[in-house]
């Protein structure tokens, strides 16, 4: 494997195709956010919901492996047996907590695991392959980085919010809004400044071709995987 | 005007397509209250039409509209919803373009008009509920949230309601423009940003 340039690689582990791991992350958000619960599908559901946590144990990432595990229990612990017993409003707003855990937490956790284990350089060379054009490709790797950015940056403001006392309540609904998403879009434009400023540095360009040293390549794991996730999906279609 | 698209112009489309897109995940996530699930054409993009604005400031070419269109309605698509949300967001971005083209992407009315067009993309989130897609969609609902919020969900969306939501979605389109124009004027013109 060649040096890498940019962002931190994961480099224990199993190591999939970033093409591998969109197919993965796709076949995983339509069965989980789509599908019924009974049948066929919900075995597929469980299979989706196993493979984004053996996915995060492959590449050593057990801490967050265990939370999402616990997570998903209660919440399907609560849909299967508590709910039945209970009533009301309570039962609708547990209900709901409990089913957007359930359908949103393997595909939060697949994302995770595809942002987290993929380079910028690596997601652009496989998008390549795929003969995706640049207008799609560059915007959406922009995009996978600024992610991440954009919850420092909520959280950040959250934070300093917090430091003066201002709430909702204090000061309407309105206003919370405004003070929130005001700074963030500043640093949204002074984000996307830097970022050019960096891609030209770089000598990221619409026109001419484009080298890398990192190595994409699909090995056994990566058809495996491939093979499953279609089988996966057409089986959830037909049946 | 410059012809053509340099990085700069991409990576533009990439942050501001990835701040649309939480906001509209934050403010579409209180449509798990059925009741409010109606309002969410109205109010999605009366705050997403406050970044949306600020994009359009930046937008000097043809086809940025079109992109993000396309960018979001993969991400819609990969977060589960259903197809339609292809066409009606890629029409939504060409109509905006054109909207933004006819005042040489300059003029602030237009871009309060486009704010209000680009809005209507939400109907490809919410067509699930009616005509042909209705039955399946809460019968899927039915098993996975159980008869209750199912039934409560189908007795706040008659037909009619997908009619009344584009005149919500342009409604809102509309009144998040405005209350744009206003923050940049407030916040970003005198820091030379917008």
């Amino acid at each position: 494997m060649g040096p890498s340039f940019e962002g931190v690689v994961e480099k224990k582990g199993l190591k999939l195709d970033p093409r591998t791991k969109f197919a993965l992350l796709i076949v995983v958000s339509i069965v989980m956010m789509s599908g019924s619960m009974e049948g066929v599908a919900y075995i597929m559901r469980v299979v989706c919901a196993l493979a984004s946590f053996l996915l995060l144990l492959s590449v050593g990432r057990v801490k967050a492996a265990i939370i999402y595990a616990l997570l998903l229990g209660s919440a399907v612990y609560c849909e299967g047996f508590v709910l039945p017993r209970l009533d009301g409003v309570t039962s609708l707003t547990l209900m709901i907590i409990s089913g957007v855990i359930s359908r949103f937490s393997p595909c939060y956790m697949m994302g995770y695991y595809t942002v987290s284990t993929t380079s910028v350089s690596e997601f652009v060379t496989a998008m390549e392959r795929m003969h995706i054009p640049y207008l799609i490709t560059i915007p959406l790797s922009v995009m996978f980085r600024f992610f991440p950015t954009l919850s420092e940056e909520y959280s950040n403001i959250h934070d300093a919010m917090k430091m003066r006392e201002i709430t909702i309540g204090r000061v309407g609904l309105f206003s919370y809004i405004e003070y929130i998403l005001v700074p963030v879009m500043m640093s949204t434009v002074r984000i996307s400044d830097e970022l050019s400023a960096a891609s030209l540095s770089k000598g990221l360009s619409v026109k001419g071709g484009r080298s890398h040293v990192c190595e994409i390549h699909m090995r056994f794991p990566d058809y495996f995987l491939i093979v499953l996730s279609f089988a996966c999906l057409v089986t959830f279609f037909v049946a | 005007m410059k012809k053509g698209f340099d990085v700069k112009d991409l990576i533009n489309v990439g942050v501001f397509t990835a701040l649309y897109f939480i906001i509209t995940f934050a403010v579409g996530c209180i449509g798990f209250v059925p009741v409010l699930m109606v309002f969410v054409p109205f109010l999605v993009p009366i705050v997403g039409g406050i970044p949306l604005m600020l994009y359009f400031s930046k937008i000097k070419h043809f086809g940025m509209i079109t992109i993000t269109s396309v960018i979001l309605a993969i991400l819609f698509f990969v977060t589960g919803h259903p197809y339609p949300i292809f066409i009606f967001c890629i029409a939504a971005g060409l109509i905006t373009e054109f909207v933004l083209k006819a005042g040489n992407y300059e003029s602030i009315k237009c871009c309060v008009i486009g704010s209000s067009t680009f809005s209507l993309w939400l109907l490809g989130m919410v067509i699930a509920f009616f005509f042909s897609f209705r039955e399946n969609y809460f019968n899927s609902l039915i098993s996975g949230y159980g008869e209750a919020y199912a039934e409560t969900l189908m007795a706040w969306t008659p037909t009619w309601v997908f009619f009344a939501m584009i005149a919500m979605c342009l409604v809102g389109g509309l009144i998040g423009g405005l209350l744009g124009v206003k923050v940049l004027k407030k916040h970003f013109r005198k820091a030379g940003m917008a």
